[in-house]
């Protein structure tokens, strides 16, 4: 992987880490307001979430340079590792 | 009879506002991959701005909050020259130790002479 690539993919991270976690954020608050009468931990909860769905999507993004396609995936779209 | 329907009206209220805002986030793109994600941010960050003026504009709060300065400050350049200059003192750092020391004993040597 290049550094510019490498540059991109955690740019990418980033950026999706903060609407994750975002949106966690606003799921929570909408949640707790209308189930759990205004407690925290929903919103505490939809965080984190949304923080791990990040952390995870980033992870795959970063490996999915070093793992070797099937031609399905190749016709797909996805880089093919020769 | 209306004391029984209520509560399950504001039941089924409640759960249609949730698995509304749940639906939107998940169709607008929010909770897809990292490419997703950081189009959203880009939409957001070009949305936002003149909706914000639009609505101050709407409801008249144009007098009453003070105008925001634009600022030309960015992050990521700040980030990167503070970056920049870090590894650089580093990689300059043992130079300038032995020139410092050098010039210390240098001194030390005059003021004993």
């Amino acid at each position: 992987m290049s550094e510019k690539e490498l540059g991109k993919k955690l740019d990418r991270c980033l950026a999706d880490g903060v609407v994750k976690l975002g949106t966690g954020l606003g799921l929570g608050i909408v949640f707790s307001v209308l189930f759990f009468k205004r407690r925290t931990w929903p919103i505490t909860l939809f965080s984190g979430a949304g923080l791990g769905m990040a952390y995870a999507n980033c992870q795959h993004d970063l490996r999915s340079h070093y793992l070797l396609h099937t031609k399905e995936q190749a016709c797909e779209g996805r880089p093919q590792k020769t | 009879m209306a004391s029984r329907i209520w509560p399950l009206v504001k039941l089924v209220s409640k759960v249609t506002i949730a698995g509304g805002a749940v639906y939107v986030t998940y169709d607008s793109g929010l909770l897809g991959s990292s490419e997703q994600g950081s189009v959203v941010l880009e939409k957001a960050k070009v949305a936002v701005p003149p909706a914000l003026e639009e609505w101050i504009k709407y409801f008249g709060l144009e007098a009453q909050l003070p105008t925001m300065p634009k600022i030309e400050f960015s992050p990521i350049n700040s980030w990167n020259t503070g970056v920049r200059w870090t590894i650089s003192s580093l990689s300059e750092a043992p130079t300038r130790a032995s020139e410092y020391t050098s010039q210390g004993l240098q001194y030390v040597k005059d003021l004993i002479k």
